[in-house]
């Protein structure tokens, strides 16, 4: 696993159920001192992601309206190589899905602070 | 492929007591890297005061919930330890109001004096003592730069 150091990181949340979607912004925002993107279905965020502005990582549930995890991996990564994108679920049939579609990391549920803190320790500082 | 998160049996979609808690501890975390001096920047205050907000609401509806369900007639004397238990869980919710409205004081820079600083690490004391939670701030890098 390559180990990197964003300055200035910009991080995305995408995921249907606000309670969760805001507490990931929430931790991720503590964590980084930065603003952090949320978006509710996968449609609204690739739409965003596409732009020039995009975030260096996604953090996406799998399962989402409009275009799935897995299909936002997939766009993302086609999109931008090198930026990270990582998949949350509730399935554990999802893991070896988002391993084999090159997601760089798979956050099971339910996911706790100290999990996000590793995500940020990984892939930010 | 980094992993997080608990292992395969124990995946599941996460509750509102799930949420409650994980905020729970986020806010003492918060309040413990303010005690051991790590920066706060804007965005921080931001979490700091969003996060707040959440445990406030949140504590202040279980506790009415527990009220309510005292006014229903439920003879909590009749039974010693179901009404120890009431009560334990009735100040554990006031001190978590109490640890919100002193996380937003923190973050609006209005928790000064040493009395102050005493009294939110006594509350973060007892707070952890029930909900038997340990975390070192210092082991967090990211924490110590703003």
């Amino acid at each position: 696993m390559s180990q990197v150091s964003i300055q200035n990181v910009k991080i995305a949340v995408v995921d249907g159920d606000l309670l969760v979607r805001d507490f990931v912004s929430t931790v991720l925002m503590y964590c980084v001192n930065r603003d952090v993107l949320s978006f509710d279905n996968g449609m609204a965020a690739w739409r965003y992601l596409e732009g020039a502005d995009s975030p260096d990582i996604i953090i996406s549930e799998v399962d989402v309206s409009g275009l799935n995890g897995f299909e936002l991996l997939a766009r993302f990564k086609e999109k931008h190589p090198a930026k990270k994108c990582l998949l949350m679920s509730a399935n554990p049939d999802d893991e070896k899905i988002a391993r084999d579609s090159g997601a760089d990391a798979f956050l099971a549920k339910p996911v706790s602070v100290t999990d996000l803190f590793r995500v940020v320790e990984t892939f930010v500082v | 492929m980094l992993r997080a998160g608990p292992s395969s049996g124990e995946i599941r979609n996460m509750s509102g007591e799930d949420i409650f808690s994980s905020r729970l501890k986020l806010l003492i975390i918060m309040a413990k890297a303010y005690l051991t001096g790590c920066p706060i920047g804007k965005y921080r205050k931001q979490a700091i005061i969003e996060n707040s907000r959440f445990v406030f609401y949140h504590s202040l509806q279980l506790v009415n919930k527990m009220a309510s369900s005292k006014d229903q007639g439920l003879k909590v004397q009749a039974c010693t330890t179901f009404a120890d238990d009431m009560h334990e869980e009735h100040i554990f919710y006031q001190r978590t109001l109490l640890l919100a409205v002193m996380a937003k004081a923190l973050a609006e820079g209005r928790l000064k004096g040493y009395f102050r600083e005493k009294a939110l690490k006594e509350n973060l004391n007892r707070i952890r003592e029930a909900f038997i939670f340990n975390f070192n701030v210092k082991d967090v890098k990211c924490l110590k730069v703003a």
